[in-house]
């Protein structure tokens, strides 16, 4: 496919496919499953952040008039369970490690009943010293979160590329600053939930709200120790994801096993202080230490990074993201030298885990305040450092990622023209300043059993149209529209002549799910490979209605004709029904794979992780009021490489909403602890952005063309989440003097700053 | 102790008994099934469940639904008429004004009392008035242009979602002869 190719139906700004069931309130997300029967469920948790238990009774709850189930770990296998590391249990076994640990849980008639049945359980409890601070942690006597995990550390990566000594030897100035990054939450408006139905045979159907169902049914088989054949999950709609909804929480193990006891379908949905406690697994927060080293010229020739990062008390997807903050950015920029070491630490605190930007966030949060204080150092424009260290088409970081297509180069022109940089740097006004930042993330990542692919089958109905049937989770990013659009493309027919299921893992073949910003381009291609075989099955059909040679075929509209010969022609619809309605008839179904060509990294962690790289630059005006602190965002701009785009109001989508979750994470989001306990679990004291905090955005997406893409695009879904912390924050430097090293950036702490410049 | 209470929604009479302390939000999704209206946050902040009570905005979740008896409530369910989607609704397909959904009928009832009220408001009055609902996923700039689109008349005169035949011919199997057509 050339990257001339005019596109019918890809680039369109099409319909949304669940459009309208979204704005009729007709769409049936997980809280709005009833099932005959249905129970309802709820969680006693620690109120402990690290105690024993020393016995439990649940002998008056269960005689509570209305409650069928009451279940603790002598109802599991006690067997852990984990995404990289098994580590968590269903419900605690001989103690919790976090407050919000899942101990025991009731199935009753109502909410109240259950409420009440929790408060009848007695558990005698026996606290024990509990540590929260991950550099606490790694010393020599800290308490012991998991009693084989010698101080506390459940990860160690140290790494040398090239030669960094001779690098920083080599280098005219250093650049050396610690950094920290600070926990944030999803914040979906739908929490996480379950409803969970058992049938005597052995076979569990589980409705989830989950962005991941086949890596869900994976991990609920291995923790209730059945076939995986023995779990069904159906995708309920979801309201919003974000990597929270990645089954690397307890809820829909609780459902299934209070199921099964009370013989009825049981529902159990996180209140939003659950959420907070024990939901979805909050960005994993890191102290980072970066060391750079600049050739007078403005390259970088050294990068050093230290970071220390909180993992909570139990692993779920920490161990990866603890390796993509210390190795990501490497591909970013052209670099030859480089050190990572890093450590992921067990602390007696709700577990981290995978939030949009999966580490990027934290990373390019130091390393691209670092690389602002080398410009600012050498007295070179950071939008020229930048130029003169991006990476390019053809690039092999040090780690050995391979990038296919990059259009970082010209995203910085973008930039630089829709802030109209020069000008406004030109013109600098007192306490304004402009700051930049770039970003890279990858379409998919290569962890899961060595495999980083997609699966998807497509029929033609009897009337013409298409329905594609796929694994892969809709969790409001519109990838279906996506797909659709590609699937569309591939036949030739009209996008209102596709339709997609949804996913549901005992009628749709394999996939991975929603991670990585993986999907657009992985299952993309997996649908465009299907629409390919089904395009091939219609054409050998219409050939022989149209007597004419197969491979002379196109279709275009729902039409099937000779090419240079429209007048006379089959539809899709006539095609198929001529394929089904006759002698050892059959309808026309296809199915089609794909897997990144990448590979598994090796022990070094070296290895090219993904099939295609996403690149970005963003940049901000800001102002900043000297008697207050506040943070004034003027203007904003985004640059985004993409690949072809192929829906564009889900891609703009995309690109705004991470952003709004970028301004979250830079100026409002943060929680305190106080002895491992969240002290403001809710939405009145976490504060997310509202309409009237988003200020002034301008985007566009490069003209780009990734040749493994499915029609040259690639992802998108997390990019624009990645760098904007550091953006803020180098537009805050450049306005007033200072430097935020700590998130989020708030006026008391801008206030203090300028205090102590004087 | 339940009580018979009769409250209007979307236009239609609906007798319940219920404990005097259900609230709203849940009478409408579990007495009346009408689940289109969401819980969020539970305490009024999010907007989620935002519903039109005698023409004001409130959180269901903060509304007693005894203490509705004789007002006229108006859902998500009730906007569109006959299949043809409020101007609102079509506006947030047309312009991206979503994208989990999960909020989303709670922007388009708040968005429905402000233009009730005020039908040309300035983006900034928008703005401030679409403040208490909450969105994750769009970064509200689409949410914001599906608004103002209606303010401004800028919805398709002639929409169809997704071009979908009204009155499909259904081709009979028994006399179904595949043949290539012409022009």
């Amino acid at each position: 496919m050339a990257k001339t190719e005019k596109f019918s139906v890809v680039g369109q700004r099409v319909q949304r496919v669940d459009g309208f069931d979204k704005v009729t309130g007709e769409s049936k997300y997980i809280a709005d499953i009833i099932l005959p029967g249905m129970l309802l469920g709820k969680i006693l948790r620690s109120p402990y952040p690290h105690a024993r238990i020393l016995r439990i009774d649940t002998s008056k709850a269960e005689h509570l008039r209305g409650v069928r189930a009451v279940v603790t770990a002598e109802d599991t296998l006690k067997r852990p369970w984990g995404a990289f590391f098994a580590d968590q249990y269903i419900l605690s076994v001989g103690k919790a490690r976090y407050v919000g640990e899942e101990v025991a849980a009731v199935a009753a008639v109502d909410p109240d009943v259950a409420e009440e049945a929790l408060a009848l359980i007695d558990v005698e409890w026996e606290p024990l010293p509990a540590v929260f601070d991950a550099e606490e942690a790694m010393k020599a006597g800290a308490p012991l979160v998991h009693d084989d995990k010698k101080r506390n550390i459940a990860v160690t990566l140290d790494i040398e590329r090239g030669n960094i000594q001779r690098a920083f030897a080599e280098s005219d100035i250093i650049v050396e600053d610690t950094f920290q990054s600070a926990p944030q939450w999803h914040c979906s408006v739908e929490t996480i939930g379950s409803v969970a139905e058992y049938a005597s045979s052995g076979k569990y159907t589980i409705y989830m709200n989950s962005q991941t169902l086949f890596n869900a049914r994976y991990r609920i088989a291995a923790a209730l120790g059945v076939p995986e054949t023995d779990i069904r999950i159906i995708q309920s709609a979801v309201g919003g994801g974000f990597g929270g909804k990645s089954c690397d929480d307890n809820n829909a193990l609780v459902a299934a096993i209070l199921a099964r006891k009370a013989g009825k379908p049981v529902k159990v949905i996180n209140s939003r202080e659950e959420e907070f406690l024990a939901g979805c697994r909050p960005r994993v927060f890191m102290k980072i230490d970066v060391k750079l080293g600049f050739k007078k010229d403005g390259r970088i020739r050294a990068k050093h990074i230290r970071i220390i990062a909180d993992n909570g008390a139990y692993s779920a997807k920490a161990p990866a993201i603890t390796g993509v903050a210390a190795m990501r950015h490497d591909t970013c920029y052209k670099y030859s030298d480089v050190k990572t070491q890093a450590y992921l630490v067990y602390t007696n605190k709700i577990p981290t885990g995978a939030f949009r930007g999966f580490g990027n966030p934290s990373a390019e949060w130091a390393v691209e305040q670092a690389i602002d204080i080398g410009a600012h150092e050498l007295g070179i424009d950071p939008m020229e450092i930048a130029r003169i260290n991006a990476a390019e088409s053809g690039y092999v970081s040090p780690h050995g990622n391979r990038v296919t297509s990059c259009e970082l180069k010209q995203c910085l022109d973008m930039t630089e023209k829709m802030m109209d940089w020069k000008k406004k740097r030109a013109d600098k006004k007192p306490n304004t300043g402009l700051g930049l930042a770039c970003t890279v993330h990858v379409s998919g990542k290569r962890h899961f059993g060595d495999y980083d692919g997609s699966s998807a089958t497509i029929k033609i109905n009897e009337d013409g149209k298409a329905l594609i049937l796929s694994g892969e989770g809709e969790i409001g990013q519109g990838v279906h529209t996506a797909m659709c659009q590609i699937a569309a493309e591939e036949l030739g027919v009209r996008v209102e002549d596709v339709e997609i299921s949804k996913a549901d893992t005992d009628l749709t073949t394999f996939c991975l799910g929603a991670f990585a910003s993986r999907l657009t381009y992985i299952s993309g291609n997996a649908v465009k490979n299907a629409a390919s075989n089904v395009k091939q099955q219609l054409f050998q059909q219409a050939s022989e209605m149209l007597e004419a040679n197969a491979d002379d075929l196109i279709s275009h509209g729902g039409r099937i004709f000779v090419k240079g010969a429209e007048g006379k022609f089959v539809t899709v619809a006539d095609a198929a029904r001529a394929r089904l309605f006759r002698h050892n008839g059959a309808p026309i179904v296809g199915s089609g794979s794909f897997d990144a060509d990448s590979v598994l990294p090796d022990k070094t962690r070296f290895g090219n992780e993904s099939g295609a790289y996403n690149y970005g630059v963003q940049a901000a005006q800001v102002e900043v009021d000297r008697e207050t602190g506040q943070v004034k965002v003027l203007q904003y701009v985004i640059a985004s490489d993409c690949g072809t785009v192929i829906y564009p109001i889900g891609a703009e989508g995309q690109v705004e909403g991470g952003f709004a979750q970028g301004i979250g994470y830079a100026l409002i989001e943060g929680l305190q602890f106080d002895e491992g306990r969240p002290v403001n679990p809710n939405f009145s004291d976490y504060r997310i952005p509202s309409m009237r905090d988003m200020p002034p955005l301008t985007h566009a997406f490069a003209d780009s063309y990734e040749p493994t893409g499915p029609f040259g695009a690639k992802g998108l879904g997390e990019l624009n989440m990645d760098p904007t912390a550091a953006v803020i924050s180098n537009a805050i430097f450049d306005a007033v003097g200072v430097r935020i090293k700590t998130l989020p950036i708030t006026p008391e702490k801008v206030l203090k700053a300028l205090t102590e410049k004087g | 102790m339940k009580r018979k209470i009769t409250l209007t929604v979307n236009g239609k009479e609906q007798e319940l008994e219920i404990e005097p302390n259900r609230l709203l939000l849940h009478v409408l999704r579990e007495e009346i099934g009408l689940t289109g209206t969401k819980e969020g946050c539970s305490i009024g902040v999010c907007g989620a469940c935002s519903v039109i009570v005698d023409g004001r905005l409130v959180s269901s979740c903060l509304t007693l639904a005894a203490g509705c008896e004789g007002r006229d409530i108006e859902t998500i369910e009730g906007l569109a008429k006959d299949g043809n989607l409020h101007p609102l609704q079509q506006a947030f397909i047309e312009y991206g004004g979503f994208q989990c959904g999960i909020c989303t009928p709670g922007q388009i009832m708040a968005a429905k009392a402000l233009l009730d009220e005020n039908p040309k408001p300035t983006a900034d009055e928008v703005k401030e008035w679409m403040s208490g609902n909450l969105c994750r996923c769009t970064g509200y700039y689409k949410i914001l242009e599906s608004v103002m689109a209606v303010v401004n008349n800028k919805i398709s005169p002639d929409f169809q979602f997704r071009k979908r035949e009204q009155q499909a011919k259904i081709q009979s199997l028994d006399v179904y002869k595949p043949v290539a057509k012409t022009d």
